[in-house]
C-alpha cells in the first residue's frame, strides 16, 4: 500500500492563482521522490498541501490510510508531527541557539506550557545532540544558529526535522540558497536519511544533474499539472524541453 | 463610488469658500476696522452663503476645485488651473492673516520696554536659582522619574499580551480573529488619541492629586503607543520562522511563542526604554494638572512668583531628562 496518496490535488490561493490543478499519484515508503518545474509551477504548493501548511481547495490527500486532506486540531498537529520540512532559506531561530532549534522539532508533541518553560526532558536533549550528530555539527550546539554558514544551517533544519521522527522528509529547494559543494554535502545528508533510516524523501529541485545523482523517482510539473512521471534516467532532451520550455538549457552542477 | 467622490469634492469646495468668506467678516473685517463693529446675523449668514455658492458654482461650472485636487490630485488646464491657484492664494493669505489676529501676535508688546524689563526680571531669576530647595526639588524629580517608571512596567505586560490581537498576520486567520483585530485596533486609536493630561485630570479626581493619578495616567496611555508599537513590530516578522514551527505539528501558543516572540524581543525592549524616557518628559507635564512629582511643585511656586525657586526646578528637569535622553539613545543603539 502506499504510504502517501495524492488524487485529484486542487489549490487555489485566496487571490485567485491556481497553483495546483489536478495532482494525482502515490509515494511508496522509502522512496527519494524528486518534484522538478520552473518557478511558480505548482512545487512549494504541492509540499505545503502534503504536510497541511495548506488546505487543499479540493481532491484528497490519504497517508497510511488516513485521509488528512481537511483535518483540523489535534489530527493537524499529529498529521505535521509526524512529517519533517526543510526550507530553502532554513527558517531556524536565529537568535537561539543550534541545540534549542533542534529541540523545536519536538513542539508538536510537547505540551505548550512545557515547552514554554523549557521542560525538555534528558532524552529529548540527548536525541537532539545525537541528531546534530549524524548531520556533523554536534560541536556547534552552543552557539547562537545565525552565526553559522547557509550549509551549516540548514543540517541544523534537517537535525530538527529529525527529532520529529517523521515517516517523511519534505525538502522545498533545500539547495537553491547554497553554493554547488555545499549542495551536494546536504544532498548527501538527504540520500543518507533515505537510505540508513528508510525515511521517505520528497524534495523540490532546480538542478537537473541533482535530480539525475540522487531521485530514485521524478516527477515534473508544469502550471501546477504532472508533465512526466518516471526514473530519472528518462528524462530525455526531448523532456527537458517539455518541462522548462524550448529555451532552456541545462546546466550541470558538480 | 464616482457620485460619492464628488460629492466629498463639492464639500471640501462649499467648505473652503464658507470659510474664506467668514474669515474675513467675523476675524478680519473687525480687527481691520474696529473691534466695537459687528455684522448683523442675517447679513452674515447671507454672505456666507454667497461664498460657498460662489466656490460650488466655479467647481460644478468650470474646472476650479480645491476638494478635487486635495482628495484626488486632480488638477485642471489652462485658465482654470490659473483661478484655482488663485483661489489656493486667497484660501492661504486670508488664514495667516486670520492666525496672526486670533494668536494675538503683538511685536508691540514683545519690544515693549515694560516687557522687556519683565523678561530680564525672569531670566535673571531663572539664573540665579534658589539652591536651598534642592533636596525638596531632587525629590520631586525621584517622584517624576518613579511614576514614568512604574507606568512604562505596569504598561508593558498589558501592551505584550495585548500586542498579538493588535497583530494582523496573528489574527486574520478566521472571522472571530478578524473582529477582534478590528475593535482592539479603534479602541487603541481612542486611548491614543486622548492626551494623558487629560487622563491625569480625570485620574486627579478619581485617586486625589499625587503622583499615583499621575502614574494611571501614564499607564493608559503607554499600554495604547505601546501596543501599538509592539503590533506593529509583530506584522513585520519574517515568514520563515512561522511556517518552520508550525510544520513540527506546533500549537498557536507554540507558534507565537518559539516563531514571533524570538524576532520581536530586540525591538520591544527598544521601543519599551525609549517610552519611558517619552514618560519622563510627560510625567512633568501631568504634575501641571495633580499627577505630583515636580511638575506639580513647578506650578506652586510659579503661582507664588518664585522664579528663584522656579529655575532650580527647570535646571534639574533640563539635567535630568537631557541624561535619560542620552542613556537611552546609547542604550537602542547598543541593541542594534
Amino acid at each position: 500500500m502506499a504510504l502517501l496518496s495524492v488524487r485529484d490535488l486542487r489549490h487555489t490561493y485566496p487571490n485567485g492563482f491556481s497553483a495546483i490543478k489536478g495532482l494525482s499519484f502515490d509515494v511508496t515508503a522509502g522512496e527519494f521522490l524528486v518534484v522538478i518545474g520552473l518557478s511558480g509551477s505548482g512545487k512549494s504548493t504541492l509540499l505545503r498541501c502534503i504536510n497541511r501548511l495548506l488546505e487543499p481547495t479540493s481532491g484528497s490527500i490519504t497517508m497510511n490510510g488516513t485521509d488528512v486532506t481537511h483535518c483540523v486540531g489535534e489530527d493537524l498537529r499529529r498529521h505535521r508531527s509526524s512529517i519533517g520540512m526543510i526550507f530553502q532559506h532554513f527558517n531556524l531561530i536565529g537568535r537561539h541557539t543550534v541545540l534549542d532549534n533542534v529541540l523545536y522539532g519536538t513542539l508538536g508533541r510537547t505540551p505548550a506550557w512545557a515547552s514554554i518553560t523549557r521542560k525538555f526532558t534528558k532524552e529529548q536533549r540527548d536525541r537532539a545532540l545525537a541528531n546534530l550528530d549524524i548531520v556533523g555539527i554536534a560541536d556547534k550546539a552552543g552557539v547562537r544558529a545565525d552565526s553559522l554558514s547557509g550549509g551549516q544551517q540548514q543540517r541544523v533544519a534537517i537535525a530538527r526535522a529529525l527529532m520529529q521522527e517523521p515517516s517523511i522528509l519534505l525538502a522545498d529547494e533545500p539547495v537553491a540558497s547554497l553554493d554547488p559543494a555545499t549542495s551536494h554535502s546536504v544532498m548527501k545528508y538527504l540520500e543518507r536519511i533515505n537510505k540508513e533510516f528508510g525515511t521517505t524523501v520528497i524534495c523540490n529541485l532546480h538542478f537537473l544533474s541533482l535530480v539525475r545523482q540522487y531521485a530514485s523517482r521524478v516527477l515534473a510539473l508544469k502550471s501546477g499539472e504532472a508533465v512526466f512521471e518516471g526514473s530519472p534516467l528518462e528524462i530525455t532532451d526531448e523532456w527537458f524541453r517539455t518541462i522548462y520550455g524550448d529555451d532552456a538549457v541545462e546546466v550541470e552542477i558538480r | 463610488m464616482k457620485a460619492l467622490r464628488t460629492v466629498f469634492a463639492l464639500g471640501i469646495d462649499v467648505l473652503v469658500g464658507a470659510y474664506v468668506t467668514s474669515a474675513c467678516l467675523f476675524i478680519i473685517m473687525p480687527a481691520m476696522i474696529s473691534d466695537s463693529i459687528s455684522i448683523p446675523s442675517p447679513y452674515g449668514a447671507i454672505s456666507v452663503s454667497i461664498g460657498s455658492i460662489l466656490t460650488l458654482l466655479l467647481s460644478v461650472g468650470s474646472k476650479v476645485s480645491l476638494g478635487r485636487a486635495v482628495l484626488y490630485g486632480q488638477l485642471p488646464t489652462g485658465r482654470a488651473r490659473s483661478i484655482q491657484r488663485h483661489l489656493a492664494w486667497i484660501t492661504f493669505v486670508v488664514t495667516v492673516i486670520s492666525g496672526w489676529i486670533v494668536t494675538e501676535i503683538s511685536p508691540i508688546e514683545f519690544f515693549s520696554g515694560q516687557g522687556l524689563a519683565g523678561a530680564g526680571r525672569i531670566f535673571g531669576a531663572l539664573f540665579t536659582p534658589e539652591f536651598d530647595i534642592i533636596g525638596e526639588a531632587l525629590s520631586a524629580m525621584m517622584e517624576t522619574v518613579f511614576t514614568a517608571f512604574m507606568a512604562t512596567i505596569i504598561a508593558v505586560p498589558v501592551s505584550f499580551v495585548l500586542s498579538f490581537a493588535a497583530a494582523r498576520n496573528v489574527m486574520a486567520t478566521d472571522t472571530t480573529g478578524r473582529i477582534v483585530y478590528v475593535v482592539l485596533r479603534a479602541l487603541l486609536n481612542i486611548m491614543r488619541s486622548m492626551e494623558p493630561i487629560i487622563w491625569a485630570i480625570i485620574f486627579s479626581v478619581w485617586v486625589g492629586i499625587g503622583p499615583f493619578a499621575g502614574m494611571l495616567a501614564l499607564v493608559v496611555h503607554t499600554i495604547a503607543s505601546l501596543t501599538k508599537q509592539y503590533s506593529e513590530q509583530i506584522e513585520d516578522v519574517n515568514d520563515g520562522p512561522i511556517e518552520a514551527i508550525s510544520a513540527t505539528g506546533a500549537s498557536r501558543l507554540q507558534v507565537l511563542w518559539f516563531a514571533i516572540v524570538p524576532q520581536c524581543v530586540i525591538p520591544f525592549l527598544s521601543f519599551t526604554i525609549y517610552r519611558w524616557d517619552i514618560n519622563v518628559r510627560m510625567a512633568t507635564i501631568i504634575g501641571f494638572v495633580g499627577g505630583g512629582g515636580i511638575g506639580y511643585l513647578l506650578t506652586q511656586y510659579q503661582g507664588l512668583s518664585r522664579y528663584h525657586e522656579v529655575g532650580m526646578l527647570v535646571i534639574i528637569i533640563t539635567a535630568v531628562v537631557w541624561i535619560l535622553d542620552v542613556i537611552s539613545a546609547r542604550v537602542r543603539a547598543a541593541l542594534k
